[in-house]
């Protein structure tokens, strides 16, 4: 406590609660992001979060108050719509999941885009500027935000504890958990909805662009240090907060710069880091490891790669 | 000839609609049509999300040419942006080889990073650079006319000027390298084997698609531009199989999501760019809806008229077998519909308020019947079923079966002609 309050008395009011907010948001995604990345969905956030445009100026629409609760909810139903609108076109269509993905973030976008023109072209009031919901604005977070963000980002997590079997499970082998009796496609959706919820809840934080960053790198980054699903889950979420903060701290430092695109390069700084560096896998390490003789690590590493091989070409 | 058609017919409404708004319409046609030939390459070689990551990551290389003092809309801003979209590109590859990430995350990774650093130069050059962010994701349609270039002595805006110019480009390249294009995009290590330049030609792609977007950013914004890209492009991949056919319909979606899209904005006072997306996604979904060969629409009438054939065939063969047995015969749902609709075949006729069969009528259900013991016959030989297990798995075969299986299944149980239930099987007539 008397460190916090020492850390409180050098740091402005503001900082610390944009620095809670930022932090709750890095690391909840890091752990949430992991189950996407490995279920090959890293950009189903990006479309959520471009797609809540629309439910946002529904909301606001419907409600007719410019509240975050109400419009966080409205753009929830509509991020949860564009996932269901993802899964049904991947089942119905023969259209592939990356053009799907492409078609969902850009039309809902669209769709939101004509929406807030519409209500602002005819003088709806608190519609002015909605538009730019999408960029986030992190330096005007209130307590009452970060409040919220950390309650969302510590359910989400516990619900990844709470249900870390089953996830791992649907995640490495979706066939063979539905073939155990388990509801992996429940599983899996409930692993995109958090996703989805996190994307959602970050984007009046940190922006589409941010999130989507801080749901993708910080698994990136794990996945070089770590072949188990734990550490993977443990680094990714360290990674996330880690540069959450690195990231509130520099822009603090120099009050022109904006947090979000700050915290997105302090993680793919990490990211380069981990690519050269990281044992087994760095880029360095295995030119050593080739002049050297083959370690039991490059072994298991080249296992690894076989297997990836292996199911590459079963696909 | 598409983009001409469109051209001219608003060169016929510039009286009606004032030129304002006609030339803001051609810029997007000729945008849209950039895109969407560019994008056909892209979606069939599944790199749509490569569109996305482009769109956002070019924004650097606008910063950084404007920085440098490239005019807005100029040769060095499109080089700027190319070059973005190349180290996009590449650090993506890198990532896929090298991290051990599945190529969305390496997307994922390339893309945030770059827009992050865009936005990062923008806000710490300040004034220098007169770059809107809101401009760059939104687009300005509407302002396009009043920004002119004079070109041979007319005043044209100087994005459609621009636009037209990528236009011609991309033609001019995909035209060139269509072989190349369509071998790389069905069969890319085929097409290596073939010793076609793959990597060079994957670039060119790439290339115009960058061109196609920094284009498109003037006029729609950075993530409707990926609508342009992939949208139309998906829409047509439905519809039709060969590519060039696609190219050509995704143009036409394209276009007329454009002018349906800018009509619409005008009409409710609302934007292009937006609307413009939306137009094109109801065409998808008009496409997936109607798709000839796994359409919603198609798959629903398939099914239907498959379910309507059996309960034809059923009725026919419940009638031969009453007549077989000298019973009433059952009637099962829909009975009048589908009397009436055997009568109109030529397959039943009405006499004294019964329906009987007549003579082709007799024969296809001659054929079903025939199926159905067959079938019941030879599972009572090889499969050990229960003569009462017998009749439901025949039940659902009698509408497959075609004249060369029968045949077959005939052949091999030595021309029986009673079944397990002591039923004669009919003969084939011809």
């Amino acid at each position: 406590m008397i460190r916090l309050s020492v850390i409180a008395a050098f740091l402005p009011y503001n900082t610390l609660v944009v620095a809670a907010g930022v932090a709750a948001v890095g690391c909840a995604a890091g752990v949430i992001g992991t189950f996407g990345v490995l279920r090959k969905r890293a950009l189903v956030g990006d479309a959520a979060a471009h797609a809540t445009l629309v439910g946002v100026a529904s909301a606001l629409l419907l409600t007719g108050q410019r509240d975050l609760a109400v419009l966080l909810v409205g753009g929830l139903t509509s991020a949860m719509v564009a996932i269901v609108l993802l899964v049904l076109i991947r089942k119905f269509t023969r259209t592939r999941d990356d053009a799907a993905i492409a078609i969902v973030l850009s039309v809902s976008f669209g769709l939101g885009i004509t929406l807030i023109s519409g209500m602002v072209s005819r003088g709806i009031p608190g519609s002015g500027g909605l538009e730019r919901f999408l960029l986030g604005h992190t330096a005007s977070l209130t307590a009452h935000d970060a409040i919220l963000l950390g309650a969302v980002s510590a359910t989400s997590v516990l619900c990844i504890v709470v249900g870390l079997k089953e996830a791992t499970m649907v995640a490495f082998d979706r066939d063979f958990a539905a073939a155990a009796g388990w509801p992996a496609a429940t599983i899996d959706f409930v692993l995109i909805a958090l996703v989805a919820v996190m994307v959602v809840v970050g984007l009046p934080a940190a922006g589409a662009v941010l999130v989507t960053a801080l749901v993708v790198i910080p698994p990136a980054v794990a996945r070089q240090w770590t072949e188990r699903i734990v550490p993977m889950l443990v680094i990714a979420g360290t990674v996330g907060l880690v540069s959450s903060l690195l990231g509130v701290a520099i822009s603090s430092v120099a009050v022109q710069i904006p947090t979000g695109p700050v915290v997105v390069l302090v993680a793919t700084s990490f990211l380069i880091f981990s690519v050269f560096l990281a044992p087994c896998r760095g880029i360095v390490w295995r030119a050593r490891a080739t002049s050297l003789l083959p370690s039991a690590c490059c072994e298991e590493k080249d296992a690894e790669t076989t297997a990836r091989v292996v199911t590459e070409q079963k696909l | 000839m598409i983009n001409l058609v469109a051209d001219s017919a608003i060169t016929l409404w510039f009286d009606r609609v004032g030129p304002l708004h006609g030339w803001a319409i051609a810029t997007a046609v000729v945008v849209s049509a950039c895109c969407a030939i560019v994008g056909t390459l892209l979606v069939v070689r599944q790199m749509s999300l490569l569109g996305d990551a482009i769109s956002h990551a070019v924004l650097p290389g606008l910063v950084v040419a404007v920085l440098c003092g490239a005019q807005p809309g100029g040769v060095g801003v499109l080089l700027g942006a190319t070059v973005a979209a190349m180290t996009t590109v590449w650090s993506t590859r890198f990532l896929f080889r090298h991290a051990g990430l599945w190529e969305d995350a390496s997307v994922g990774v390339a893309f945030t990073t770059l827009f992050a650093a865009g936005v990062l130069l923008i806000t710490v050059s300040g004034s220098r650079v007169d770059l809107d962010p809101g401009c760059v994701l939104y687009g300005i349609l509407e302002l396009v006319p009043f920004d002119t270039v004079s070109v041979y002595g007319w005043d044209l805006p100087r994005a459609f000027v621009s636009a037209l110019s990528v236009l011609v480009l991309i033609i001019f390249g995909v035209w060139c390298t269509w072989r190349w294009q369509i071998f790389t995009a069905f069969d890319t290590d085929a097409a290596k084997a073939a010793g076609i330049p793959v990597g060079g030609v994957t670039c060119g792609l790439l290339i115009g698609v960058s061109l196609a977007t920094v284009t498109g950013f003037v006029a729609v914004g950075a993530i409707l531009v990926v609508a342009m890209l992939v949208v139309p492009a998906a829409a047509a991949e439905r519809l039709v199989h060969r590519l060039h056919h696609a190219v050509w319909l995704a143009v036409l979606f394209a276009a007329v999501g454009a002018v349906g899209g800018y009509l619409l904005a005008w009409r409710f006072s609302t934007s292009a760019a937006g609307m413009m997306a939306v137009v094109l996604g109801v065409e998808y979904l008009v496409a997936i809806l109607i798709a000839p060969d796994d359409g919603v629409a198609a798959r629903l009438v398939s099914k239907l008229v498959y379910l309507w054939r059996v309960q034809i065939e059923d009725r026919l063969a419940s009638l031969w077998r009453a007549e077989e047995s000298k019973q009433l015969v059952q009637e099962g749902g829909f009975a009048g519909l589908i009397n009436r609709w055997l009568c109109v075949r030529g397959k039943l006729r009405k006499e004294e308020n019964v329906f009987v069969l007549t003579p082709q009528g007799r024969m296809h259900a001659e054929l079903i019947v025939r199926s159905h013991r067959l079938w019941e016959t030879w599972l009572g030989k090889h499969v050990d079923l229960p003569v009462d297990h017998l009749h439901p798995p025949a039940e659902w075969i009698e509408h497959h079966l075609g004249e060369q299986v029968r045949k077959r299944i005939e052949d091999e149980l030595g021309n029986k002609d009673i079944d397990p239930h002591g039923s004669m099987i009919p003969k084939e007539k011809r």
